[in-house]
């Protein structure tokens, strides 16, 4: 299946999101999954035309992950 | 292909010299600079400490890791479709976002690091085995 740049980019913004979960602790892991997941699929039916939208999006997670990244934040609510 | 060499060239010297050492040797830490130097055995030899054997994974071995993995993720809803050829999206339902989890576990599983190249590549359970059977680091 090829790819697009932007899809790549998206697929390594969720990989990158999913390797800073292992860094949290255990018992919380499942808490920052979902959240991840859900923060994704929460905009699956952004059109793979919508070029400005996605790329705002990745962005914003990029940002988002920087954040939740820090050692500091150990639990997060699962909504 | 380097490594399995120098594998290669380790365990003949072994059986030459049957008191030398135990036949596999695994180096503890090797660094690219000291490879280069380490191309005869007799120093090899020297440089490393002996490990027992490495015995390598089998094809079943690897696959019943992967099926059970697969098994255990939360998003294969059918089981029943999960063989040795299920493809990861068409038969399993996973989707993009799915399958970096996949093959992220997979790492795990292995402990081995797949690059993102290839592990945009991975579709398939075959594919996965397949990979990681090619990969000499994987355990």
């Amino acid at each position: 299946m090829a790819r697009s740049g932007l899809q790549r980019d998206v697929l390594a913004l969720y990989r990158q999101c999913m390797k800073a979960v292992q860094q949290k602790p255990i018992e919380n892991r499942d808490n920052f999954r979902s959240f991840a997941r859900s923060e994704f699929r929460h905009h699956l039916a952004v059109s793979k035309k919508d070029f400005g939208t996605i790329e705002y999006l990745i962005r914003k997670g990029r940002r988002q992950l920087e954040i939740y990244e820090d050692p500091g934040i150990r639990n997060i609510s699962n909504k | 292909m380097f490594r399995t060499a120098i594998l290669r060239s380790a365990r003949q010297a072994a059986r030459a010299a049957p008191r030398c050492q135990t036949p596999i040797a695994r180096p503890v830490a090797r660094s690219p600079l000291f490879q280069s130097k380490q191309i005869t055995p007799t120093a090899y030899f020297q440089a490393v400490r002996c490990y027992s054997a490495h015995a390598g994974l089998g094809k079943d071995e690897v696959l019943g890791r992967i099926m059970d993995l697969l098994k255990n993720f939360d998003k294969v809803q059918d089981t029943s479709k999960l063989t040795a050829d299920s493809h990861f999206s068409n038969d399993l339902g996973l989707d993009s976002l799915d399958t970096v989890e996949v093959v992220m576990a997979i790492e795990e599983e292995f402990s081995i690091e797949i690059p993102d190249k290839e592990a945009d590549a991975i579709h398939s359970v075959k594919h996965a085995v397949d990979y990681i059977l090619a990969q000499p680091d994987a355990h």
